[in-house]
Protein backbone atom coordinates (compact mmCIF):
# COMPACT_ATOMS: atom_id res chain seq x y z
CA UNK A 1 0.00 0.00 0.00
CA UNK A 2 1.50 3.56 -1.22
CA UNK A 3 0.92 6.28 1.49
CA UNK A 4 1.48 10.09 0.28
CA UNK A 5 3.57 12.49 2.41
CA UNK A 6 0.37 14.54 3.58
CA UNK A 7 -1.33 10.94 4.70
CA UNK A 8 1.67 9.83 6.55
CA UNK A 9 1.40 12.76 8.42
CA UNK A 10 -1.89 12.56 9.20
CA UNK A 11 -0.96 8.99 10.12
CA UNK A 12 1.47 9.70 13.22
CA UNK A 13 -1.28 12.23 14.55
CA UNK A 14 -3.91 9.61 14.73
CA UNK A 15 -1.01 6.99 15.87
CA UNK A 16 -0.23 9.55 19.01
CA UNK A 17 -3.98 10.19 19.60
CA UNK A 18 -4.38 6.38 19.88
CA UNK A 19 -1.63 5.71 22.41
CA UNK A 20 -3.52 8.30 24.47
CA UNK A 21 -6.66 6.78 24.12
CA UNK A 22 -5.27 3.63 24.84
CA UNK A 23 -3.84 4.53 27.92
CA UNK A 24 -6.48 6.50 29.74
CA UNK A 25 -8.29 3.34 28.92
CA UNK A 26 -5.89 1.30 30.99
CA UNK A 27 -6.14 3.85 33.89
CA UNK A 28 -9.99 3.12 33.07
CA UNK A 29 -9.02 -0.40 33.81
CA UNK A 30 -7.03 -0.36 36.70
CA UNK A 31 -10.43 2.14 38.42
CA UNK A 32 -12.74 -0.19 37.80
CA UNK A 33 -10.99 -3.37 39.31
CA UNK A 34 -11.22 -1.59 42.49
CA UNK A 35 -15.13 -0.93 42.01
CA UNK A 36 -16.93 -3.69 43.84
CA UNK A 37 -19.66 -4.27 40.83
CA UNK A 38 -22.74 -6.56 42.25
CA UNK A 39 -20.61 -9.37 41.32
CA UNK A 40 -17.26 -10.08 40.53
CA UNK A 41 -17.67 -11.69 37.58
CA UNK A 42 -19.62 -8.20 35.96
CA UNK A 43 -16.23 -7.25 36.49
CA UNK A 44 -14.66 -9.37 34.86
CA UNK A 45 -16.90 -9.39 31.73
CA UNK A 46 -16.75 -5.32 32.26
CA UNK A 47 -12.89 -5.48 32.01
CA UNK A 48 -12.47 -7.89 29.22
CA UNK A 49 -14.91 -5.47 27.32
CA UNK A 50 -12.54 -2.84 27.90
CA UNK A 51 -9.50 -4.88 26.59
CA UNK A 52 -11.13 -6.03 23.81
CA UNK A 53 -11.79 -2.13 22.66
CA UNK A 54 -8.18 -1.82 23.59
CA UNK A 55 -6.93 -5.04 21.63
CA UNK A 56 -9.24 -3.66 18.59
CA UNK A 57 -7.77 -0.28 18.39
CA UNK A 58 -4.20 -2.05 18.33
CA UNK A 59 -5.77 -4.66 15.41
CA UNK A 60 -7.51 -2.18 13.40
CA UNK A 61 -5.06 1.26 13.91
CA UNK A 62 -1.01 0.14 14.88
CA UNK A 63 -1.78 -2.99 12.83
CA UNK A 64 -3.61 -1.65 9.60
CA UNK A 65 -5.92 -4.42 9.80
CA UNK A 66 -8.59 -1.28 8.75
CA UNK A 67 -7.56 -1.60 5.47
CA UNK A 68 -5.54 -4.54 4.46
CA UNK A 69 -5.26 -6.66 1.62
CA UNK A 70 -8.25 -9.59 1.43
CA UNK A 71 -5.89 -12.47 1.75
CA UNK A 72 -4.81 -11.12 5.20
CA UNK A 73 -8.72 -11.55 6.34
CA UNK A 74 -8.75 -14.79 4.95
CA UNK A 75 -6.42 -16.44 7.03
CA UNK A 76 -7.63 -14.56 10.27
CA UNK A 77 -11.32 -15.87 9.54
CA UNK A 78 -9.41 -19.38 9.79
CA UNK A 79 -7.57 -18.70 12.80
CA UNK A 80 -10.81 -17.26 14.63
CA UNK A 81 -12.62 -20.11 13.45
CA UNK A 82 -9.64 -22.35 15.35
CA UNK A 83 -9.19 -20.09 18.73
CA UNK A 84 -13.13 -20.02 18.67
CA UNK A 85 -12.98 -24.01 18.31
CA UNK A 86 -10.19 -24.06 21.18
CA UNK A 87 -12.49 -22.25 23.88
CA UNK A 88 -15.61 -24.47 22.56
CA UNK A 89 -14.11 -27.17 23.51
CA UNK A 90 -13.00 -25.95 27.01
CA UNK A 91 -16.95 -25.51 27.33
CA UNK A 92 -17.38 -29.02 27.10
CA UNK A 93 -14.64 -30.36 28.63
CA UNK A 94 -15.96 -28.32 31.72
CA UNK A 95 -19.91 -29.22 30.96
CA UNK A 96 -18.85 -33.13 31.13
CA UNK A 97 -20.79 -34.22 33.86
CA UNK A 98 -18.95 -37.66 34.09
CA UNK A 99 -16.92 -37.44 37.30
CA UNK A 100 -15.92 -40.83 38.08
CA UNK A 101 -16.16 -41.05 41.88
CA UNK A 102 -14.68 -44.82 42.67
CA UNK A 103 -16.00 -48.13 41.77
CA UNK A 104 -18.07 -48.35 45.12
CA UNK A 105 -20.31 -45.68 44.35
CA UNK A 106 -21.87 -48.06 41.98
CA UNK A 107 -23.09 -50.60 44.05
CA UNK A 108 -25.09 -53.34 42.67
CA UNK A 109 -23.74 -52.67 39.17
CA UNK A 110 -20.84 -55.04 37.44
CA UNK A 111 -18.89 -51.75 38.49
CA UNK A 112 -19.66 -51.79 42.39
CA UNK A 113 -19.32 -55.36 43.04
CA UNK A 114 -21.83 -57.04 45.05
CA UNK A 115 -24.52 -55.10 46.99
CA UNK A 116 -24.38 -53.87 50.32
CA UNK B 1 19.57 -14.96 -5.66
CA UNK B 2 16.66 -12.28 -4.40
CA UNK B 3 13.65 -13.06 -2.81
CA UNK B 4 11.13 -11.29 -4.75
CA UNK B 5 8.73 -8.98 -4.00
CA UNK B 6 10.44 -7.64 -1.17
CA UNK B 7 9.46 -3.74 -1.52
CA UNK B 8 6.57 -3.77 -4.09
CA UNK B 9 3.03 -6.16 -3.34
CA UNK B 10 2.70 -9.55 -5.38
CA UNK B 11 0.18 -8.94 -8.06
CA UNK B 12 -1.88 -12.15 -6.82
CA UNK B 13 -1.77 -11.56 -3.13
CA UNK B 14 -1.60 -7.90 -3.52
CA UNK B 15 0.62 -8.00 -0.57
CA UNK B 16 4.41 -7.81 -0.59
CA UNK B 17 5.94 -11.27 0.80
CA UNK B 18 6.93 -10.50 4.09
CA UNK B 19 3.76 -9.82 5.16
CA UNK B 20 2.08 -12.30 4.49
CA UNK B 21 4.71 -14.40 6.32
CA UNK B 22 4.23 -12.33 9.18
CA UNK B 23 0.43 -12.73 9.16
CA UNK B 24 0.28 -16.56 9.31
CA UNK B 25 3.01 -16.52 11.40
CA UNK B 26 0.63 -14.21 13.78
CA UNK B 27 -1.98 -16.97 13.56
CA UNK B 28 -0.28 -19.66 14.65
CA UNK B 29 1.13 -16.85 17.76
CA UNK B 30 -3.38 -16.17 18.30
CA UNK B 31 -3.41 -20.36 18.44
CA UNK B 32 -0.90 -20.59 20.79
CA UNK B 33 -1.76 -17.42 23.34
CA UNK B 34 -5.34 -18.61 22.88
CA UNK B 35 -4.75 -22.47 23.90
CA UNK B 36 -2.86 -20.74 27.29
CA UNK B 37 -5.99 -17.97 27.63
CA UNK B 38 -7.78 -21.40 27.54
CA UNK B 39 -5.61 -23.18 29.86
CA UNK B 40 -6.25 -19.98 32.10
CA UNK B 41 -10.02 -20.15 32.37
CA UNK B 42 -9.95 -23.76 32.82
CA UNK B 43 -7.40 -23.05 35.69
CA UNK B 44 -9.50 -20.34 37.01
CA UNK B 45 -12.98 -22.12 37.06
CA UNK B 46 -11.53 -25.36 38.52
CA UNK B 47 -9.49 -23.68 41.24
CA UNK B 48 -10.03 -25.15 44.73
CA UNK B 49 -8.63 -22.29 46.69
CA UNK B 50 -9.36 -18.17 46.55
CA UNK B 51 -8.12 -17.31 43.06
CA UNK B 52 -6.12 -14.26 43.42
CA UNK B 53 -7.06 -11.30 42.65
CA UNK B 54 -4.73 -7.82 42.83
CA UNK B 55 -1.72 -10.27 44.75
CA UNK B 56 0.30 -9.20 41.67
CA UNK B 57 1.92 -5.71 41.83
CA UNK B 58 -0.53 -3.17 40.08
CA UNK B 59 1.28 -0.11 40.65
CA UNK B 60 4.15 -2.15 38.44
CA UNK B 61 2.03 -3.99 36.20
CA UNK B 62 0.21 -0.40 35.58
CA UNK B 63 3.45 1.11 34.43
CA UNK B 64 4.34 -1.83 32.16
CA UNK B 65 1.17 -1.80 30.52
CA UNK B 66 1.73 2.43 29.28
CA UNK B 67 5.99 1.40 28.83
CA UNK B 68 4.23 -1.13 26.01
CA UNK B 69 1.84 1.28 24.58
CA UNK B 70 4.15 4.27 24.42
CA UNK B 71 6.60 1.53 22.24
CA UNK B 72 3.65 0.26 20.21
CA UNK B 73 2.85 3.95 19.36
CA UNK B 74 6.94 4.48 18.42
CA UNK B 75 6.83 1.38 16.38
CA UNK B 76 4.35 2.55 14.27
CA UNK B 77 5.57 6.45 14.17
CA UNK B 78 8.99 5.05 13.50
CA UNK B 79 7.58 3.03 10.06
CA UNK B 80 5.34 6.37 9.08
CA UNK B 81 8.98 8.63 9.43
CA UNK B 82 10.71 6.26 7.78
CA UNK B 83 8.50 6.22 4.54
CA UNK B 84 8.36 9.93 5.01
CA UNK B 85 12.25 9.96 4.92
CA UNK B 86 12.30 11.94 8.19
CA UNK B 87 15.86 9.25 8.95
CA UNK B 88 16.12 11.16 12.46
CA UNK B 89 12.99 10.89 13.96
CA UNK B 90 12.87 7.52 12.62
CA UNK B 91 16.10 6.46 14.28
CA UNK B 92 14.83 8.02 17.53
CA UNK B 93 11.80 6.04 17.58
CA UNK B 94 13.10 3.07 16.82
CA UNK B 95 15.94 3.28 20.24
CA UNK B 96 12.89 4.35 22.26
CA UNK B 97 10.75 1.54 21.22
CA UNK B 98 13.75 -0.70 22.09
CA UNK B 99 14.55 1.04 25.62
CA UNK B 100 10.86 0.71 26.38
CA UNK B 101 11.16 -3.28 26.00
CA UNK B 102 14.41 -3.15 28.61
CA UNK B 103 12.10 -1.07 30.77
CA UNK B 104 9.63 -3.64 30.54
CA UNK B 105 12.25 -6.25 31.68
CA UNK B 106 13.89 -4.99 34.29
CA UNK B 107 10.21 -4.08 35.78
CA UNK B 108 9.47 -7.80 35.39
CA UNK B 109 12.56 -8.68 36.53
CA UNK B 110 11.43 -7.00 40.00
CA UNK B 111 8.15 -8.51 39.91
CA UNK B 112 9.52 -12.15 39.73
CA UNK B 113 12.38 -11.64 42.24
CA UNK B 114 9.66 -10.20 44.73
CA UNK B 115 7.63 -13.42 43.71
CA UNK B 116 10.94 -15.75 44.65
CA UNK B 117 11.28 -14.10 47.69
CA UNK B 118 7.91 -14.03 48.94
CA UNK B 119 6.79 -17.37 50.78
CA UNK B 120 3.25 -18.89 51.96
CA UNK B 121 3.04 -21.23 54.49
CA UNK B 122 -0.52 -23.24 54.76
CA UNK B 123 -0.69 -24.36 58.76
CA UNK B 124 -2.14 -27.80 59.08
CA UNK B 125 -5.67 -26.11 59.72
CA UNK B 126 -5.87 -24.44 56.63
CA UNK B 127 -4.82 -21.18 57.77
CA UNK B 128 -2.19 -19.29 55.13
CA UNK B 129 0.46 -17.26 56.46
CA UNK B 130 2.64 -15.25 54.00
CA UNK B 131 5.95 -13.12 54.47
CA UNK B 132 9.57 -13.41 54.02
CA UNK B 133 12.05 -15.10 55.84
CA UNK B 134 15.14 -13.27 58.12
CA UNK B 135 18.62 -13.91 57.05
CA UNK B 136 19.69 -17.04 55.82
CA UNK B 137 15.80 -18.36 54.86
CA UNK B 138 14.43 -21.71 56.57
CA UNK B 139 16.96 -23.72 58.80
CA UNK B 140 16.87 -26.82 60.69
CA UNK B 141 19.49 -26.92 63.41
CA UNK B 142 20.92 -30.21 63.76
CA UNK B 143 23.57 -30.40 66.94
CA UNK B 144 26.38 -33.10 68.11
CA UNK B 145 26.37 -34.55 64.24
CA UNK B 146 28.62 -37.66 65.09
CA UNK B 147 28.63 -40.25 62.44
CA UNK B 148 28.52 -38.69 58.55
CA UNK B 149 28.16 -41.09 55.57
CA UNK B 150 28.97 -39.60 51.82
CA UNK B 151 28.62 -40.86 48.66
CA UNK B 152 31.65 -41.71 46.49
CA UNK B 153 29.87 -41.13 43.03
CA UNK B 154 27.79 -38.00 44.02
CA UNK B 155 29.45 -36.58 47.54
CA UNK B 156 30.92 -33.04 48.07
CA UNK B 157 32.13 -32.67 51.49
CA UNK B 158 31.89 -28.72 50.40
CA UNK B 159 27.88 -29.32 50.62
CA UNK B 160 27.05 -30.40 53.50
CA UNK B 161 29.91 -28.35 55.70
CA UNK B 162 28.32 -25.25 53.90
CA UNK B 163 25.96 -25.57 56.74
CA UNK B 164 28.21 -26.37 59.49
CA UNK B 165 28.58 -23.88 62.59
CA UNK B 166 32.06 -22.89 64.30
CA UNK B 167 35.07 -23.67 63.36
CA UNK B 168 35.65 -26.56 60.67
CA UNK B 169 34.84 -29.88 62.11
CA UNK B 170 38.08 -32.91 62.07
CA UNK B 171 37.03 -36.49 61.23
CA UNK B 172 38.59 -39.42 61.67
CA UNK B 173 38.08 -42.17 58.58
CA UNK B 174 37.40 -45.65 59.04
CA UNK B 175 40.95 -46.60 58.67
CA UNK B 176 41.61 -44.36 61.87
CA UNK B 177 43.15 -41.01 60.48
CA UNK B 178 42.58 -37.85 61.49
CA UNK B 179 42.00 -35.87 58.42
CA UNK B 180 40.31 -32.03 57.59
CA UNK B 181 37.85 -32.76 54.69
CA UNK B 182 38.21 -30.45 52.06
CA UNK B 183 37.98 -31.08 48.27
CA UNK B 184 41.70 -32.66 47.99
CA UNK B 185 41.31 -35.04 50.99
CA UNK B 186 38.02 -36.31 49.09
CA UNK B 187 39.01 -36.78 46.10
CA UNK B 188 42.12 -39.00 47.57
CA UNK B 189 39.71 -41.09 49.68
CA UNK B 190 36.94 -41.12 46.47
CA UNK B 191 39.52 -42.43 44.04
CA UNK B 192 41.16 -45.07 46.65
CA UNK B 193 37.26 -46.26 47.25
CA UNK B 194 36.45 -46.70 43.47
CA UNK B 195 39.52 -48.44 43.38
CA UNK B 196 38.07 -51.14 46.00
CA UNK B 197 34.95 -50.78 44.72
CA UNK B 198 33.39 -48.88 47.76
CA UNK B 199 30.19 -47.24 47.58
CA UNK B 200 29.88 -45.20 50.35
CA UNK B 201 32.86 -43.16 52.66
CA UNK B 202 32.11 -43.50 56.64
CA UNK B 203 33.91 -40.25 58.90
CA UNK B 204 33.25 -40.01 62.35
CA UNK B 205 33.70 -36.43 63.61
CA UNK B 206 35.94 -36.02 66.12
CA UNK B 207 35.27 -32.38 66.78
CA UNK B 208 31.96 -30.95 67.57
CA UNK B 209 29.65 -30.89 64.61
CA UNK B 210 26.84 -28.53 64.31
CA UNK B 211 24.89 -27.61 62.10
CA UNK B 212 22.12 -25.05 60.78
CA UNK B 213 20.39 -26.99 57.22
CA UNK B 214 18.59 -25.09 54.79
CA UNK B 215 16.02 -26.82 53.93
CA UNK B 216 16.40 -27.00 50.25
CA UNK B 217 19.93 -28.41 50.64
CA UNK B 218 18.29 -31.65 52.10
CA UNK B 219 16.74 -34.62 50.91
CA UNK B 220 15.27 -36.13 54.09
CA UNK B 221 15.38 -35.34 57.53
CA UNK B 222 14.47 -37.34 60.62
CA UNK B 223 14.66 -36.93 64.49
CA UNK B 224 18.67 -37.94 64.60
CA UNK B 225 19.73 -37.90 60.70
CA UNK B 226 19.56 -35.33 58.12
CA UNK B 227 20.05 -36.75 54.27
CA UNK B 228 21.50 -34.03 52.10
CA UNK B 229 20.97 -33.68 47.81
CA UNK B 230 24.62 -34.83 47.03
CA UNK B 231 24.09 -38.28 49.20
CA UNK B 232 25.44 -37.24 52.21
CA UNK B 233 23.99 -38.45 55.38
CA UNK B 234 24.57 -36.99 58.56
CA UNK B 235 23.96 -38.37 62.22
CA UNK B 236 23.12 -35.76 65.08
CA UNK B 237 20.18 -34.89 67.18
CA UNK B 238 17.58 -32.64 65.42
CA UNK B 239 17.71 -30.00 68.14
CA UNK B 240 15.11 -27.07 66.18
CA UNK B 241 12.58 -27.83 62.96
CA UNK B 242 11.02 -24.96 62.98
CA UNK B 243 10.11 -21.88 60.33
CA UNK B 244 10.85 -18.51 60.95
CA UNK B 245 8.68 -15.96 59.27
CA UNK B 246 8.23 -12.54 58.72
CA UNK B 247 4.51 -12.48 58.40
CA UNK B 248 2.96 -9.79 56.39
CA UNK B 249 -0.52 -11.61 55.86
CA UNK B 250 -3.21 -13.88 57.36
CA UNK B 251 -5.31 -15.67 55.57
CA UNK B 252 -8.01 -17.51 57.53
CA UNK B 253 -10.38 -18.08 54.63
CA UNK B 254 -9.89 -21.88 54.31
CA UNK B 255 -9.09 -22.21 58.20
CA UNK B 256 -11.58 -24.63 59.96
CA UNK B 257 -12.39 -22.00 62.33
CA UNK B 258 -10.93 -18.29 62.20
CA UNK B 259 -10.90 -17.91 65.77
CA UNK B 260 -9.19 -20.77 66.94
CA UNK B 261 -6.60 -20.37 63.91
CA UNK B 262 -3.21 -22.07 64.40
CA UNK B 263 -1.65 -18.39 63.70
CA UNK B 264 -2.89 -17.17 66.65
CA UNK B 265 -1.51 -19.70 68.52
CA UNK B 266 1.62 -18.34 66.74
CA UNK B 267 1.24 -15.04 66.66
CA UNK B 268 -0.35 -14.08 70.18
CA UNK B 269 -3.29 -12.82 71.91
CA UNK B 270 -3.30 -9.41 70.56
CA UNK B 271 -2.86 -10.04 67.08
CA UNK B 272 -5.71 -11.84 67.11
CA UNK B 273 -7.67 -9.02 69.03
CA UNK B 274 -6.42 -6.62 65.92
CA UNK B 275 -7.66 -9.27 63.33
CA UNK B 276 -11.43 -9.15 65.05
CA UNK B 277 -11.03 -5.66 65.29
CA UNK B 278 -10.16 -5.51 61.16
CA UNK B 279 -12.52 -8.13 60.80
CA UNK B 280 -15.29 -6.10 62.43
CA UNK B 281 -14.43 -3.25 60.78
CA UNK B 282 -14.36 -4.83 57.70
CA UNK B 283 -17.42 -6.86 57.55
CA UNK B 284 -19.65 -2.97 58.12
CA UNK B 285 -17.65 -2.03 55.25
CA UNK B 286 -18.77 -4.16 53.24
CA UNK B 287 -22.22 -5.02 54.91
CA UNK B 288 -24.36 -4.87 51.24
CA UNK B 289 -22.43 -8.55 50.31
CA UNK B 290 -23.49 -11.58 50.75
CA UNK B 291 -21.19 -13.19 53.38
CA UNK B 292 -20.86 -16.32 51.24
CA UNK B 293 -19.22 -13.79 47.89
CA UNK B 294 -15.66 -14.44 47.98
CA UNK B 295 -14.83 -10.72 48.13
CA UNK B 296 -16.23 -10.10 51.18
CA UNK B 297 -14.11 -12.97 52.60
CA UNK B 298 -11.32 -11.80 50.98
CA UNK B 299 -11.70 -8.50 52.71
CA UNK B 300 -12.89 -9.60 56.17
CA UNK B 301 -11.06 -12.93 56.35
CA UNK B 302 -8.10 -11.64 55.59
CA UNK B 303 -5.39 -9.17 57.71
CA UNK B 304 -2.27 -7.78 56.05
CA UNK B 305 0.24 -6.48 58.36
CA UNK B 306 3.16 -3.49 57.66
CA UNK B 307 3.98 -3.11 61.57
CA UNK B 308 5.78 -5.05 63.79
CA UNK B 309 3.67 -4.83 66.73
CA UNK B 310 0.27 -4.75 67.39
CA UNK B 311 0.90 -1.24 69.14
CA UNK B 312 2.30 0.07 65.62
CA UNK B 313 -0.31 -2.04 63.68
CA UNK B 314 -3.29 0.10 65.75
CA UNK B 315 -1.77 3.46 65.23
CA UNK B 316 -2.09 2.96 61.49
CA UNK B 317 -5.59 1.91 61.75
CA UNK B 318 -7.35 4.33 63.95
CA UNK B 319 -10.40 3.12 63.12
CA UNK B 320 -10.19 -0.77 64.18
CA UNK B 321 -8.39 0.77 67.37
CA UNK B 322 -10.78 1.47 70.03
CA UNK B 323 -12.08 -2.31 69.69
CA UNK B 324 -8.81 -3.85 69.93
CA UNK B 325 -7.74 -1.59 72.77
CA UNK B 326 -10.79 -2.27 75.03
CA UNK B 327 -10.00 -6.24 74.27
CA UNK B 328 -6.16 -5.85 74.83
CA UNK B 329 -4.42 -7.43 77.94
CA UNK B 330 -1.49 -5.25 78.90
CA UNK B 331 1.29 -7.58 78.54
CA UNK B 332 1.81 -8.62 74.47
CA UNK B 333 1.46 -11.88 72.73
CA UNK B 334 4.23 -13.65 71.95
CA UNK B 335 4.97 -12.87 68.42
CA UNK B 336 8.65 -10.89 68.66
CA UNK B 337 9.40 -8.11 66.16
CA UNK B 338 12.48 -8.84 64.24
CA UNK B 339 15.62 -6.74 64.22
CA UNK B 340 15.15 -4.66 61.43
CA UNK B 341 12.22 -6.50 60.20
CA UNK B 342 8.71 -4.25 59.86
CA UNK B 343 6.62 -7.38 60.40
CA UNK B 344 5.92 -9.10 63.50
CA UNK B 345 8.57 -12.35 63.57
CA UNK B 346 7.13 -15.88 64.10
CA UNK B 347 8.46 -19.36 64.43
CA UNK B 348 6.15 -22.40 63.45
CA UNK B 349 6.84 -25.82 64.23
CA UNK B 350 7.36 -28.43 61.32
CA UNK B 351 4.83 -30.17 62.55
CA UNK B 352 2.26 -27.37 61.51
CA UNK B 353 3.27 -26.86 58.42
CA UNK B 354 0.72 -28.78 55.88
CA UNK B 355 2.57 -27.09 52.94
CA UNK B 356 4.61 -24.47 52.28
CA UNK B 357 6.91 -23.02 48.86
CA UNK B 358 7.72 -18.94 47.59
CA UNK B 359 5.14 -17.85 44.95
CA UNK B 360 5.94 -19.84 42.30
CA UNK B 361 4.46 -22.63 40.18
CA UNK B 362 4.96 -24.59 43.26
CA UNK B 363 2.21 -22.44 45.31
CA UNK B 364 -0.99 -22.85 43.61
CA UNK B 365 -2.27 -23.28 39.44
CA UNK B 366 -2.48 -19.39 39.70
CA UNK B 367 1.22 -18.95 39.71
CA UNK B 368 1.95 -21.29 37.30
CA UNK B 369 -0.47 -19.38 34.62
CA UNK B 370 0.99 -16.26 35.77
CA UNK B 371 4.41 -18.01 35.16
CA UNK B 372 4.08 -19.47 32.27
CA UNK B 373 2.25 -16.36 30.36
CA UNK B 374 3.93 -13.82 31.33
CA UNK B 375 7.27 -15.67 30.81
CA UNK B 376 5.98 -16.34 27.49
CA UNK B 377 5.54 -12.90 26.77
CA UNK B 378 8.50 -11.67 27.95
CA UNK B 379 10.71 -13.70 25.87
CA UNK B 380 8.53 -12.66 23.41
CA UNK B 381 9.47 -8.85 24.11
CA UNK B 382 12.97 -10.07 23.80
CA UNK B 383 12.60 -11.50 20.40
CA UNK B 384 10.71 -8.59 19.31
CA UNK B 385 13.46 -6.19 20.98
CA UNK B 386 15.96 -8.24 18.89
CA UNK B 387 14.58 -7.89 15.96
CA UNK B 388 13.72 -4.37 15.96
CA UNK B 389 17.38 -3.65 17.09
CA UNK B 390 18.96 -5.61 14.44
CA UNK B 391 17.28 -3.83 11.58
CA UNK B 392 18.16 -0.47 13.19
CA UNK B 393 21.88 -0.95 13.92
CA UNK B 394 22.69 -3.76 10.82
CA UNK B 395 20.73 -2.71 8.42
CA UNK B 396 22.61 0.58 7.68
CA UNK B 397 23.16 -0.16 3.73
CA UNK B 398 19.28 -1.01 3.44
CA UNK B 399 18.35 2.36 4.84
CA UNK B 400 21.25 4.71 2.33
CA UNK B 401 20.32 1.99 -1.02
CA UNK B 402 16.44 0.80 -0.44
CA UNK B 403 14.72 2.59 2.62
CA UNK B 404 11.13 1.41 1.26
CA UNK B 405 12.33 -2.12 1.56
CA UNK B 406 13.68 -1.39 5.41
CA UNK B 407 10.44 0.73 5.68
CA UNK B 408 8.55 -2.95 4.88
CA UNK B 409 11.12 -4.45 7.47
CA UNK B 410 10.13 -2.21 9.88
CA UNK B 411 6.46 -2.72 9.29
CA UNK B 412 6.66 -6.61 9.91
CA UNK B 413 8.86 -6.51 12.92
CA UNK B 414 5.82 -3.59 14.23
CA UNK B 415 3.25 -5.84 13.47
CA UNK B 416 4.65 -8.67 15.79
CA UNK B 417 5.41 -5.82 18.32
CA UNK B 418 1.56 -4.72 18.13
CA UNK B 419 0.95 -8.40 18.36
CA UNK B 420 3.31 -8.24 22.03
CA UNK B 421 1.12 -5.44 23.07
CA UNK B 422 -2.41 -7.08 22.06
CA UNK B 423 -1.34 -10.02 24.46
CA UNK B 424 -0.44 -8.08 27.27
CA UNK B 425 -3.73 -5.81 27.23
CA UNK B 426 -5.35 -9.01 28.20
CA UNK B 427 -2.96 -10.45 30.40
CA UNK B 428 -2.62 -7.09 32.33
CA UNK B 429 -6.39 -7.15 33.57
CA UNK B 430 -6.93 -11.02 34.23
CA UNK B 431 -3.57 -11.58 36.08
CA UNK B 432 -3.54 -8.49 37.84
CA UNK B 433 -6.29 -7.07 38.24
CA UNK B 434 -9.58 -9.03 37.79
Amino acid sequence: MEHGHEDLQKHVRKYFKIGVILCVFTIITVGLSFVELPTHNLNIIVGMIVATFKAALVALIFMHLNHEASLIYKILLFTTVFVTGLFVLFYFAHGDGLVFTGFDSYPGTPYGGAPH
Amino acid sequence: MDIPFTRKPRPDTGLYNAKLGIWLFLASEVMLFGGLFSSYIFLRVGADYHWPVHELNVTLGFVNTLVLIISSVTVVMAWANLKMRKIGAYKLCMWITIASAGIFMVNKSFEYKAKFEHYGVKLKDGTIVTGHFPEGGYRIEVEGGSKVSMSVKTGDPSYFLAYAKGDAPKFKTAAGAEIELNGSTWADLAKEAKEAKQNTITFTAVSPLNLAVKESATFTHTANSVTFRDGTTVEGTSVKDAMTLQVDKVDVRASDDPDKSLAWHYMGADWKHAFEAHRKHAAEKYKSFDTKDARFLRHVLQMEIHHPTVAAHNEAHPAEKHAAEAKAPADGGHAASGHDSHYPEITIERKDIAFWSNFTPKWNTYYAIYFILTGLHGMHVIAGALVLAYFLICDKKLLREDPDHLANRIEVGGLFWHFVDLVWIFLFPLLYLL
